[in-house]
């Protein structure tokens, strides 16, 4: 498997950034329920401070991802579908790039208008987006649910895309972006 | 006594019983609104600030006359502000300041030595929660206004855990460091009313 794209499937490194990005918000959602549970104390701290930290590698990879995308030129070639369709994916992949970098955005800007420190796992500290505001940090919260439920459809809906190409289309698509997925032989 | 009833009496009276009305010393009222008293602590290898809105400093210092001089500042723990609601209600929890045990904090001093350059060194003591500790504190005193009024300012790091600030889990030290910064402006005004 090589590292760039071709022209029948992704390289690995698009391959690997797709899925680390999908496990780690997956992680994050499992993580940040957990933290609802405990009670306020030292163990919830060390929770939610692995959140931010993991958010903003998810940033981070995001922003790889999107960076990889633009000087990969050769990205595979869309499978045949009408228009309208190819429309949707565009735009159904767009808003998942928009949403997968604006939901740390907001938990960062949740952080500092609360006034704690964002920091990537204790080795160094991003700087606080907005000053400390208790308004604004409730407002930001809000954002960062509603970002999540939003991500969390558009996400579904990618799925069910990828699925429907998959098992009633039987074309390439999921394949294609499968770890160790090969194009079957036209 | 319901402590309730009186918050902060304890350590406003602490702090009458502690001023003697008089000294050779130039006095000064510190003027609350432009003063600040803030801290700095890391949490997860981060910084985040916070501030004591509620202090008392009295301030008799004169460059001229360091034997003098004295500090005697009363921080009301309580007024604690690091904007966050359920950290401010931590902070004054017991396993922090323990508000009600130890309603306020206090820092006296009456040994000066002058550093130059408008700088100087208080010796005194500080204490937070049953514990006193000898500290040293640095500062700069600038005149100004032909020294109708004067800026005093200075920073210094202490270990919350010599005071026992953290208690149980937070003596952990891996996600709240014990080293906090602390930094205070404060600006004077020159006593006017005459003392006896």
């Amino acid at each position: 498997m090589q590292l760039r794209n071709t022209v029948d499937t992704y390289g690995a490194l698009a391959k690997f950034l797709h899925w680390t990005i999908v496990i780690l918000i997956i992680a994050q959602y499992v993580i940040i329920e957990a933290a609802e549970e405990l009670p306020d104390g030292l163990e919830k701290l060390t929770v939610v401070t692995r959140h931010k930290s993991l958010g903003m590698l998810v940033l981070g990879l995001a922003l790889v991802r999107i960076a990889w995308k633009l000087v990969n030129k050769a990205q595979p070639a869309p499978v045949p579908m009408p228009r309208p369709q190819r429309i949707a994916a565009a735009a159904g992949h767009g808003l998942l790039y928009v949403l997968i970098l604006a939901q740390p955005i907001s938990g960062w800007m949740m952080s500092s208008a609360a006034n704690y420190p964002v920091t990537f796992f204790g080795w160094f500290q991003f700087p606080a987006l907005v000053g400390a505001n208790k308004e604004l940090h409730e407002f930001y919260e809000e954002v960062h649910e509603f970002l999540f439920q939003a991500l969390l459809v558009v996400a579904v809906i990618h799925v069910l895309a990828a699925l429907y190409h998959h098992f009633v289309r039987k074309d390439d698509t999921l394949r294609r972006m499968l770890p160790f997925g090969r194009r079957r032989s036209v | 006594m319901n402590r309730s009833l009186l918050p902060g009496a304890g350590w406003l009276a602490a702090l009458l019983l502690a001023t003697p009305a008089a000294h050779a010393a130039g006095t000064w009222t510190t003027d609350a609104a432009h003063s600040r008293l803030e801290f700095t602590a890391t949490l997860a290898g981060g910084d985040f600030g916070g501030t004591f809105r509620r202090f008392k400093a009295d301030i008799d210092f004169d460059p001229a006359d360091l034997a003098g001089s004295r500090f005697s500042v009363g921080v009301e723990t309580a007024s604690a502000d690091t904007a966050d609601a359920e950290r401010d209600l931590a902070l004054r929890g017991a396993d922090f300041f323990a508000v009600e045990r130890w309603p306020s904090a206090r820092f006296s001093a009456e040994r000066f030595i002058a550093l130059g350059d408008g700088r100087f060194e208080a010796l005194g003591k500080l204490t937070i929660r049953d514990t006193s500790r000898e500290i040293r504190l640095p500062f700069s005193f600038k005149p100004v206004a032909d020294g109708s009024r004067a800026e005093l300012a200075g920073e210094t790091t202490i270990r919350r855990l010599e005071y026992g600030v953290g208690q149980g889990e937070w003596q952990d030290t891996q996600w709240l460091g014990d080293k906090v910064r602390i930094r205070f402006t404060l600006q004077l005004r020159r006593h006017t009313t005459t003392q006896p």
